[in-house]
This record gives C-alpha cells, structure tokens and sequence, in this order.
C-alpha cells in the first residue's frame, strides 16, 4: 500500500519549520504595528480614568483646533450602531453617557505625528461625574442592585439584572446528593492577562468607494469586519481586512478595540491611519481572562468513587458582556473535571461589574474550573488517605461515560492513560550543590541566598480536559480556496487561500503541509489572509487545525478530484473512472499515475491547460444548545491533559522555584512534532504564571501594575525544559485525526504547580496566583491571610 | 511624551556638562533606563537633555589606600565583574536584565532614587558618599543626605566613594520571579574586619533605604570580626537575632512603603529579617583574610 502512505517530505506529519521563523527570529518579519505607508496619520485614545462616572460633557474643540491635528471623533460621531461586542452589541465604541471601567475610551484623535496626537488628547475637556463603582460581582448580582447598564439597551439578551449568564446545571438522580466522605472549599482566581508582546496595532486606508482597507493583528477577521461595519454604516464588502503581523493572542485580540477608533479617524480625515497602543494601553485596552470565586464541594464513598460535585461559580465579567457569555458555558460544564460523576449541580453565574471587561483567554473558563476541581480532588485524596493519582486514575472518564450534561464523553478519551503515563515520568534528580555553585536553581535564584536545608520539594498533579471548538450549536465552520497552478518557472505549485488568523500557533505551516499532502507539490504559495475569501472562523477554542486545516484539505481534496477528472477525460477512460478518478488514478510526486490503466502523466503537462480551483467550506458536527438544567450535547470534543509539576519551596521566605514539569496529552495525529511542541510548552508557561505570578491587580477597578515591571511573566529561568508524552490516538470526525493542542495544557499546569506546593509546605492553597505570604508563617496577630485591597479574602476562610 | 521635542547636548566633560544642566529643566541621560520609559509613558518632557555617554571622566573607576572611586557613568556589568568591589559586584549582577545591566549606571541609580533601588541599598550600608558637580563647584553628600535632599537643579552626581572591602560583604534581593525582576526587598550587610563596623540597610520597606542600626551594633558587640569572626554562641543564633532586629526595625520604620496586592507590609518586614540572617550567616562563614577582599553572597 504505498501509494495510501505515501508523504512527501515536508507533509503532514513532518517537522516542518515555520516559513516565517527566520524573519521573526532575525527582526525583519513585520508585525502589524510596523505598518507605515507615506504620508499617515498617528491615532491615540483617549481613556476614562475612572471606574465610573457619568459624562457630562465631551467638548473637543481645542484639540481639533490644534495645528496638525486631522480628525477628533468621539460617540457622537458614530455613523452606525453605537455599540458592538462579539456575541452581544453592548459595549459602546465610545462611552457616551457614561463611562463603566477605568480605560473605557472616551475619544480618539490622528495627528500629523504621534507626539501631536497626545497633546490633542490632553487639550479634550471631559466633565466627568464620578459614581461609586460595583466592583464586587457578589454584591452586583445581588437581586437588589442597581443595574450598570440601562436594561432596555440590550434588552433580552442577558439573565437578568447584572448577570450576562447564569447556568443550574443539574445531573443524575440526585443533583444535590453528598457521599460519605466530603471535602469542600471556596477558591479565588485573580485576573490573568494574555500578554501578547506585539501590541495591538492597525493600518486604516480610506478607498475610493467610500470604504476602508484595514490591516490589522486580529484573530478573526470576518468577525472583526462585520462589528466595524455596522459600526461604520457601511456595507460589510466595502469593509476590507487584511491580516497583519501578529505577535501573539491568546484569546487577547478576538475581540475589537481600536479597529473601528481607526476606521472612524481615517473616514473623518480622508488619510492613512496608524493607529497602535503602547503596552498600558494593551493591558487596559483589550479583555482579560475572568477571575472567578468558585465554591466546590466533592464527596465520595469509602471506596474512593466520586458520589456528587456540587459547585457555584462567580465570574467577574467586567463592564461588558465580550464572551462571557461562552465562557461560563464552558466553567459550567467543565466545572466536575475529567471525571466520572453520577450527580452534578453545577451553578455559575457571569456578572456585569465596573471592573476591566473580562472575555477569551487561552482555556476560556476552563483553567478556573480546573484549579478548582484538582484542588478538590488532591483534599479527597487525603481525606480518603488514598494517593491523589490513585484517585485521579479510579475516577477518570471514559468514553460512553456521560457528562455533566448528559452527553456521553466521545472518544478517544485516554484521560486515565494520561494521569498514569506522567506519575510513571522519572522525577528529577535532588539539587546537586556542586552544579549550582550559586543557587541559580534555589527559589529565588541567585538573589535570595536560600538555605537549602530550609528548601522543600513538593510534587503535584493536575488532569484536565478542554472542549474543542466552539460548543452550544454554534456552527463555526472555516472556508479555504486551493488552486493548483504552473508556476512563473513553469513547475507546478498549489496556492492556498485562507482567512484563517496566523497568531503563532503554526497555521502557515501546516497549511503548506495540507497542500503537499494532498497535491504531491513542493512549492506551496500561501495568500496574505483577508476578507477576499470566506470566514476561517476565529483562531481560538483549539480549533483552527481541525476546521481551517479541514478546510484546507477539502479544497486541495476537490481540486486534485478535478484534475485527475481532466486527465481521465482527456485520455479517454471510461466513464465511471471519469466519474471516480481515484479509483485507478492518484497524485504523487508531481506526477499522476495509474498503474492499472498505464498512466504517468507530470502534474506540469496536467496543467497546460490551465489551473485549477476549489472551495471547500469544513463544518464540525453539530452541537446542542443547554437546556434549562443545563443538559444537552454541547461540545464537539474534547482534548485532555495531565500534568506533573516539581517544585522547591523556599520556606522561610516562601518563594517557588518550579523545577520540573511533565505533560501527557492527548493531541490526536500529530501534524507537526515541532508545531506541537511549541504550543504544548507555551502552553505550560502560561499555566504557570498564573499559578505563581501572573495577576492583574484591580484596586476600585483601577488596574494598578499594568506594564511588565508591575505584571510579571515568567523568563526562562522560571520554566523547566518540559518533560513531554504525546498520547496520538486520531480523533475520528476531524481531517487527518487531529486535535486541537493549545487550550489543554494550560488548564492543568497552574493545579498541578498548585498540588507541588501544597504537597511542599503542607497548606491548602486557595487564591492564584499564590503569592509568597500565603506560605509563610508570618509574626503572630499580623496573620497572613488578609489580600488587601480587592476584597479576595473568601466568605469561609 | 509631552511638549517640544528637548534639546539634546553631548558634552565632552564635567564641566561643560554642568554648565548645560544649570539650565531651567534640563535632565542628564546616562543608560537611559529610567528616563526613556517615562517618556514614553507619557512624562513630560525636559527642554533639554544632556547625555553624558561622551564624559569619560565619569567612567573611571580608582582604587585608593582608603577609598574605592566608581564613576557614575560606569554601568553594572562593568561593576559586575569588578574585583576590588565585591559587594557592589554582587548587587549588580542582581540588577534588572542582562540589557539593563549593560545600559544601566551607578549614577543613574541615584538620580532615579527608587526607593527599592538596589544599589542604594547597599551603598547606604557601605557609608559610601556621593560625589556632585554642578554650575557652583564640587560637594559630597552621604547616601542618605543626597537621598532626603533629593538631587538639586544642576547637580550631577559624578561618582560615589566608599571604603575599600576589608571584609565580608554581602547582598540579597528577592521579587517575583528567579531572574530579572524589580526588588520587593533587599538587604545588605558590609563588614570592616579592621574597625570591626558592622554596615547593614534594608531596602523595599520605606522611602529610602533604611540603615539598621540595632542590628548593627549586636552584630559589631556579639562578633570579633578581626579574629576569624569569632563569636559567642551559636553561628545560627546570632544570624537569627540579627535577622529579628532588623525586622523589628522594619517594622518600626518611619515613611513605610505602602502595602501592595501581592507584598503585604508583614511578609516584606519578615522577609528582610529573613535575608538579613542569611546575609550575616555568610558573613560569619566567609574565610577571614584581612588583607583581601572577601566577596561572598550573590
């Protein structure tokens, strides 16, 4: 069977280096806010500096009046719909009336130059009433609270009240049912941002027709283009996207912030506009990963089998609705973990507050749950006196076995392989202090002198699975184009053509890969991704392999059907193969052939006669919406992760030096091994710095450290090299049996980092990121548990 | 950044630099690490910049019989590596990122005067002095002084002297991460094995460096810091009451840093007087050569 195997070198499954590495490695490859074109506009934004306040006036006219300043707009110069969001239009393009989180813009102005374009900004007179902001979810869902937003403005779209969502999710016989044995607790989530280093950044070029070419780091143009075009009042065609250089998303970028500011001023200026933030505008300007208030309790038998999980979930969504909406749909849903649960009452609830919107972020609801869940189940362990892996593994679903939602988990499902494969990793060897003269490897590094006869070794353990695409009968599909064409050298080469938002998770190269697969080419011409072909859907949810990717093979699948068709028909074979080429005909190696029926024909000479299109539109199957006890088959499929965290505590001074960490995955057919790799690790990163250092922090709903001296990520000397098993199983429905990789191990590393330090100094942990008091005894009546401002210190604790 | 675009100066010495900044609001530019990231944060800008990466003079370093001289152009990574200055060597390979090391000076550090400046910390427990030119001639001020009067309209500072290493000298730093992160508290400590002076401040706990006195004179008392550091009782003991003293002081320190989410006042006040026994502990450990300078810690 070697024609079926057959693969070219750089097909699916090779370890394929990314087309664009070497400019990004070298500096050259352009991101989207080194954008320029001669004789362009500088835009900056003007932002409201309080949590809350009324607007009482807008008066604008001295900036506009200043010498280089080209265009001022404001919401009343809003030509179409005054407000827009990705699943509900609420959050106005500029605060109008009244302004709900510290960041809000208020206006923007495009000036000759950036340095004129912020002294415009200063010279906008607004007269601000400032009101007492909500920043409590807890006291803004309360049934008596006055409403942040005017009710009729999105009316029928939200729960109720303040509450964008509230879900009662309630399974088995017996929903509310407690076992034997109980462990229950409350958790607190701070709020992580995506911290993509490339600000976001667009280029807005008026048209002729009355329309805007915009080129912009997004991660998912058609959305994008549809907000700002009922925004604009414009016809969604005469709105162009281009995508450009993005430097990173995680889930930061899926909604819009200044491409409709940007469109406004180069409409009102009939110029060029660059519009672009610095990294205070970043972190202010786009949504952040929900902090959550979770209460859990999980009981079980004697035995150790989980007997009920009952939990209520409290996101903080911020001033507007973003996705909240869906990512309470996950937390629910996801709330009881990889497990085998007989009863489930799972309550969440996402809540309007005067806090920064709060929206898509790696995981999407799920990492919160699963630092709850694996809290949970690390304390049912010890109360069982049963080892936590022990536990994990005895209760880890299966497929067939049915969700929370009732829905049977579909397979593969090796989420008990995955817990097993990790605790059998080697443990890394004890800290050797002739390698490690001075103590680079103790917590704190070199810095902190740690005695390393008060350091302790902790090892924890997190299992977690993350839904794939986009869930609750949203039918997300992706369109791609191929063509196969003689190239200017005259050799043949496939042109693919895909909106789908390249962000870094490697969709360029895989894509390339596809075409190869599928064409038997060498040369592969991906297109700039625009709006000029259908949607790809949204580069997020894990899904762009599997949907752009099955796009991308559908096309190139329809486009080699065609071509062996033409050979077929010009050679003259019979008709049923004319109508089933692939029957006798098959394209490999930049040749057809058909040894039954004598053929080899070069795909060159197959193509004098003119290339050959296709379009091939890729859905997934289609989901269920929840109904009112939160049943039904919400998710197209689900990737699980298993996680091993190693860490040493300082504990005099309770600083965390993560020392290893192993992954298990389940990853489907892997595409590209190094693509994998990349997404799997920084996927890991992302989890830790959440668990130990990633906050930030809202005083009033003021963000208080919004640069990256105040909002630390991890460096390389706080992430292990990652000890990794891939689990490969294809996932049945999806194009070559792929899975998405991204989400998944971002859940479990900050639990299983979590479980490390909890086993190191012995302490339930209850708030993440865990700060250094938390594991210290600190001087007597001075405590250790009071968070200071922000209100994190749980109703129980 | 705010206003007209400065003026930007590149003077060739002392002298023509401090005639530049005795102009109404001109600011000195020397790695640059501070003062570009206010500007683009949006500062307002100075009318005129002066940089000084053109005045050699200011990068000198001098070993004398009783002073070591460090010009304020000399950068971290230049201290880094600097033998005679053990202690000012282990600060600043604790300082920031390879790239601010490279970029950032001693004279900058004092300019800036943040408050968790690293070597502000250790220069106070140094007794060290700061060196200052402007318009109106030469003056030298303490750490703490040139701190509490905040540097003056045309002033320059062009090096900092303190004494040279005859003893063990050490620092210790921590902050939210293994490497290249702002300080939430320091400690140094800087012992003269001839007077037998104990030398130690804190800082990340007030608006200045803070000396801490106490503890330095238990540490000067309970030591005989000429004869091999020999000391009654328990090296631990010592190292521990040190390390109560100095979060006893912290504690009661005047103009304290206000709390933030992460860092509550209690944990940084137990954690100087953790670093602080660590720092002693090496010291009591370091090997006694009188003659040599003894660099340990960090």
């Amino acid at each position: 069977m070697t024609d079926s195997s057959w693969r070219p070198a750089a097909g699916v499954g090779a370890a394929v280096l990314r087309p664009d590495g070497p400019a990004k490695v070298s500096g050259t490859f352009p991101f989207a806010g080194d954008l320029a074109v001669p004789g362009m506009l500088h835009a900056r934004t003007l932002r409201s500096p309080h949590a809350r306040a009324r607007i009482r006036g807008i008066d604008a006219s001295a900036a506009a009046r200043l010498p280089g300043v080209a265009a001022v707009v404001t919401a009343a110069d809003v030509p179409g719909l005054a407000t827009y969001g990705l699943i509900v239009a609420d959050q106005p393009v500029f605060a109008a009336e009244e302004a709900r989180y510290a960041g809000e813009p208020v206006a923007a102005v495009a000036a000759v130059d950036a340095a004129t374009a912020r002294r415009a900004l200063a010279a906008i007179r607004v007269d601000y009433e400032p009101l007492p902001p909500v920043t409590d979810p807890e006291l803004a869902m309360a049934p008596d609270a006055e409403p942040l937003y005017p009710p009729d403005g999105v009316h029928g779209q939200f729960s109720h009240g303040n509450i964008y969502r509230e879900i009662d999710l309630r399974h088995g016989d017996d929903p509310d049912r407690v076992g034997p044995v109980v462990v229950e607790d409350t958790y607190v989530i701070g709020m992580q941002d995506q911290a993509f280093l490339a600000p976001e950044a667009a280029l807005v070029v008026p048209g002729a027709d009355g329309g805007v070419d915009i080129t912009t780091a997004t991660q998912w143009l058609h959305s994008d283009r549809e907000q700002i075009a009922a925004c604009l009042g414009l016809p969604e065609e005469k709105v162009r996207l281009t995508l450009g250089g993005v430097g990173g998303a995680f889930g930061g970028r899926e909604d819009v912030t200044l491409q409709i500011h940007g469109a406004l001023l180069a409409l009102a200026a009939g110029a060029p506009v660059r519009i672009a933030y610095d990294r205070t505008e970043s972190f202010l300007g786009h949504p952040h990963r929900h902090p959550a208030r979770m209460w859990f309790r999980h009981s079980a038998t004697r035995d150790g089998d989980l007997v009920a999980v009952q939990a209520r979930i409290i996101l903080d969504g911020g001033a507007y609705a973003s996705s909240s909406q869906a990512v309470l749909g996950n937390s629910v849903t996801h709330a009881a973990g990889p497990y085998r649960v007989p009863n489930a009452h799972l309550y969440g609830a996402a809540v309007r507050t005067n806090n920064p919107p709060c929206g898509a972020m790696r995981g999407f609801g799920v990492p919160q749950v699963t630092i709850g869940h694996e809290a949970q189940m690390d304390r049912l362990a010890d109360a069982l006196g049963m080892d936590p892996v022990e536990l994990r593994a005895r209760n880890a679903i299966a497929p067939g076995d049915r969700l929370p939602t009732g829905a049977p988990m579909p397979a593969p499902m090796p989420a008990r392989e995955l817990i097993e494969l990790v605790a059998a990793r080697p443990l890394p060897p004890p800290r050797d202090p002739a390698a490690d003269p001075h103590g680079l490897a103790l917590p704190g590094g070199r810095g902190a002198g740690a005695d390393p006869a008060r350091v302790r070794r902790g090892v924890g353990y997190a299992l977690g699975i993350k839904n794939l695409m986009f869930s609750e009968g949203f039918d997300d599909d992706a369109t791609a184009r191929a063509r196969l064409e003689l190239g200017p050298d005259g050799r043949p080469r496939a042109w693919v053509h895909s909106a789908c938002a390249e962000v870094g998770q490697g969709f360029v190269t895989i894509a390339g890969q596809i075409a190869r697969t599928e064409l038997g080419v060498e040369e592969v011409v991906l297109a700039p991704a625009d709006t000029g072909v259908g949607s790809a859907g949204s580069t997020s949810a894990s899904r762009q392999t599997w949907m752009s990717g099955g796009a991308v093979r559908g096309a190139c699948v329809a486009v080699a059907d065609r071509l062996l068709a033409r050979v077929a028909r010009r050679l003259g074979l019979p008709a049923p193969v004319i109508e089933a080429p692939r029957r006798v005909l098959s394209l490999r190696c930049g040749e057809i052939v058909g040894p039954e029926v004598g053929v080899r024909v070069p795909l060159a000479e197959a193509l004098a006669e003119g290339p050959i299109d296709a379009e091939y539109t890729h859905h997934h199957r289609r989901t269920e919406p929840l109904d009112a006890d939160g049943q039904g088959d919400a998710h197209v499929a689900f990737a699980a992760a298993a996680h091993r965290a190693v860490v040493d505590v300082d504990l005099d001074l309770g600083l965390v030096r993560v020392v290893q960490m192993t992954l298990a995955q389940d990853c489907g057919t892997v595409v590209n091994p190094l693509a994998l790799t990349g997404q799997v690790e920084g996927g890991t990163a992302q989890g830790l710095g959440l668990a130990v250092m990633e906050e930030l922090v809202t005083v009033d709903g003021i963000v208080t450290n919004p640069t990256f001296h105040g909002y630390l990520l991890p460096t390389a000397a706080d992430v292990p090299a990652l000890d990794f098993v891939a689990v490969t199983y294809p996932q049945p429905d999806a194009p070559y049996g792929v899975k998405g990789v991204g989400e998944a191990p971002t859940g479990t590393a900050t639990p299983a980092v979590l479980a490390a330090i909890r086993a190191a100094v012995g302490r339930d942990l209850r708030f993440v990121p865990v700060r250094p008091a938390d594991l210290v005894d600190l001087a007597a009546g001075t405590g250790g548990v009071d968070r200071g401002p922000g209100g994190r210190e749980p109703a129980d604790a | 950044m705010k206003g007209a675009p400065p003026v930007l100066y590149r003077p060739g010495t002392v002298g023509e630099a401090v005639r530049l900044l005795a102009q109404p609001d001109a600011e000195p530019l020397a790695g640059g690490t501070d003062l570009v990231p206010a500007l683009r944060a949006g500062a307002p800008r100075p009318r005129a910049i002066v940089s000084l990466r053109r005045v050699l003079e200011l990068r000198v370093r001098g070993v004398g019989a009783d002073a070591l001289t460090v010009g304020a152009a000399v950068t971290y990574t230049e201290l880094a590596e600097w033998s005679p200055a053990p202690g000012l060597a282990a600060v600043a390979r604790c300082v920031g990122s390879l790239q601010v090391r490279n970029a950032g000076t001693v004279g900058g550090a004092l300019g800036s005067a943040n408050p968790r400046g690293d070597l502000l910390t250790f220069l106070t427990a140094a007794d060290a002095q700061v060196l200052l030119c402007s318009a109106r001639g030469p003056r030298v001020a303490s750490v703490a002084e040139f701190l509490a009067g905040g540097r003056r309209r045309g002033d320059l500072v062009t090096a900092v002297r303190l004494p040279p290493a005859r003893g063990p000298q050490v620092f210790f730093k921590i902050g939210g991460r293994q490497a290249a992160y702002p300080a939430l508290v320091s400690c140094a400590v800087v012992v003269d094995r001839l007077t037998g002076r104990v030398g130690a401040a804190v800082g990340g706990i007030a608006t200045a460096p803070l000396r801490v006195t106490a503890a330095e004179e238990f540490a000067a008392s309970e030591v005989d810091w000429s004869a091999r550091g020999a000391f009654r009782g328990s090296a631990q003991a010592v190292a521990r009451r040190f390390g109560e003293l100095v979060s006893a002081a912290a504690r009661q320190a005047p103009a304290q840093l206000p709390a933030g989410q992460r860092d509550p006042v209690d944990y940084r006040c137990h954690a100087v007087g953790v670093l602080a026994a660590r720092a002693l502990a090496r010291c009591l450990a370091a090997p006694a050569q009188p003659s040599m300078p003894v660099g340990v810690g960090a």
